[in-house]
């Protein structure tokens, strides 16, 4: 429980969060993973269990922390089971109920000693390299917040990484930003932050990492790469994804290198978040097969840099970038085909 | 791609000799026009010879592997890789050396600090044993290069 050490005073009990991070991630598996090493559940083994590839046309927001998420049986969209497949993770956005009074949920929650993740906008956060610069929608975790002295507590692990107050007036005009169209960031302004906030809860505790487990784990993603579905998933969907990426491309459409940066950027922190925990495993059971498998999976993650930086440079003229962007996707092809070719077999014996 | 830039004055002189690990490089030009290559498939033709490492000054924009391709005198050509860390903020993913360290980050309008800019030694192996005449950089404009040296074989 929290102490409420005055009327409108509330933060978490023990230490400030861990600022989780990794150089290929972004502020959404930053910020979970920090909820996640509050709970005392090591976020790499949750965040990098499950290895999929999913796209969904139209759905690309131009948001730091876009993630493609399908809709379950009944509509509902739940970021967590996208983010971690094999674990009982679940994430909803939210807003505040009450425009009269917009800290009430938050309050609540640091009163049940729980974080909030929320949207910003660099733009108006003083400890961002973006303040007064630059438009760019972003996340962080809340953990604290004194109305008496006026600051919010925020933490956020993406460089330079920050733990400390920040005054509520910023706070709440990055909260509240339109987030508007900045030339300076073509890929992640034009996206209304509009208070939103991620509520991450861990629904039951992760039985210990085994190496039966983790096959098990492994067999359901390299199926999910292998068996071609109604959505683009798998290889199947990545060759939809590049065939129309492609097409795009030579019509000139800028619209899909917007998108294909913020989309690169969760396919590529999932990878590598998956391939280290793999070569961790296969380091700790002594299985080089494993850690092989987890390093091919690695490769994935830094050829969607060549993707990515490759359209992100080509922006001014996407016809003109049309063949770089072929050879990029056709290196990324191949290192997902490996990829999925080494965990495979890893996976049929453990 | 976001004109992020080393900070001069962490930076050696440009012109000079500098010595990383070991390895002897000729440091760019610092100025304000072109100090580094922009991995785009340019050919660099390099004095006949044996070699055993490739050495490279190299920064990338986000971690990053791509091949070069080596041509030998011979008509063989050899695929090897070019493993480069990300330059914002970011460990030695692939065992490079830390060449250069600017503890500030140049903006387009400000200075950062506490996101420092890192320029990594990394090598490229020439495993076969034939005259190497050049280097095909890959077609890779994550990668920027600073400066090569090659490392001949002892015979």
């Amino acid at each position: 429980m929290t102490v409420e050490t005055t009327a409108r005073t509330y933060m978490i009990n023990g230490p400030e969060p861990e600022l989780w991070y990794r150089d290929l991630i972004s502020c959404l598996q930053a910020t979970i993973g920090s909820v996640l090493a509050r709970e005392g559940v090591d976020p790499l083994s949750v965040l990098g269990a499950g290895w999929r590839f999913l796209h969904l046309p139209g759905d690309v927001r131009h948001e730091e922390f876009y993630y493609p998420c399908l809709p379950d049986e009944s509509g509902a969209i739940d970021l967590g089971t996208a983010l971690a497949p094999h674990h009982a993770l679940h994430a909803r956005w939210w807003q505040p109920a009450d425009e009269q009074d917009v800290w009430r949920e938050v309050r609540a929650s640091l009163a049940e000693d729980r974080l909030v993740i929320a949207a910003v906008d660099n733009f108006h956060l003083p400890f961002r390299p973006a303040y007064g610069d630059v438009h760019a929608a972003h996340q962080v975790v809340i953990y604290g917040l004194d109305e008496t002295r006026g600051v919010v507590y925020v933490s956020d692990a993406m460089p330079p990484a920050f733990r400390g107050a920040v005054p509520i007036e910023k706070f709440l005009r990055s909260w509240n930003s339109e987030n508007p169209t900045d030339v300076q960031d073509a890929f992640f302004s034009d996206s209304r932050i509009g208070r939103r906030c991620l509520d991450v809860r861990l629904d039951a505790v992760p039985a210990p990492l085994t190496p039966e487990l983790l096959g098990g784990f492994l067999r359901s993603d390299v199926e999910d790469f292998t068996t071609a579905g109604p959505v683009r998933t798998g290889l199947a969907g990545f060759d939809q994804f590049a065939a129309e990426l492609l097409d795009r491309c030579r019509a000139n459409d800028a619209g899909a290198l917007r998108e294909l940066y913020p989309f690169g950027w969760a396919m590529q922190a999932q990878a590598s978040l998956h391939g280290e925990l793999l070569r961790r495993c296969g380091r700790e059971w002594r299985d080089p097969a494993l850690a092989g498998a987890g390093r091919a999976v690695e490769t994935v993650a830094h050829a969607w840099t060549g993707l990515r930086f490759t359209g992100a440079h080509g922006l001014g003229d996407p016809r003109a970038a049309t063949l770089d962007i072929a050879h990029h996707a056709t290196l990324l092809r191949s290192a997902y085909a490996r990829a999925v070719d080494a965990v495979g077999a890893v996976a049929a014996r453990l | 791609m976001w004109r992020n830039s080393f900070a001069a004055e962490y930076l050696p002189a440009g012109g000079s000799l500098v010595h990383v690990d070991g390895v002897p490089f000729e440091f760019p030009p610092v100025c304000e026009g072109p100090d580094n290559i922009r991995c785009a498939g340019q050919f660099i033709k390099v004095p006949r010879d044996r070699y055993d490492w490739i050495h490279v000054l190299a920064a990338s924009e986000r971690r990053c592997e791509d091949t070069v391709e080596l041509t030998f005198a011979d008509g063989s050509v050899d695929a090897e890789p070019l493993r480069v860390s990300d330059f914002w903020a970011a460990p030695a993913w692939f065992g490079e050396v830390r060449a250069f360290e600017s503890l500030a980050m140049h903006y387009p309008h400000h200075v950062q600090r506490g996101v420092p800019a890192v320029m990594w030694a990394q090598r490229v192996a020439v495993t076969r044993r034939a005259d190497l005449t050049g280097i095909l950089l890959p077609r890779n404009v994550a990668m920027h290069i600073f400066a090569v040296t090659l490392q001949r074989t002892e015979l």
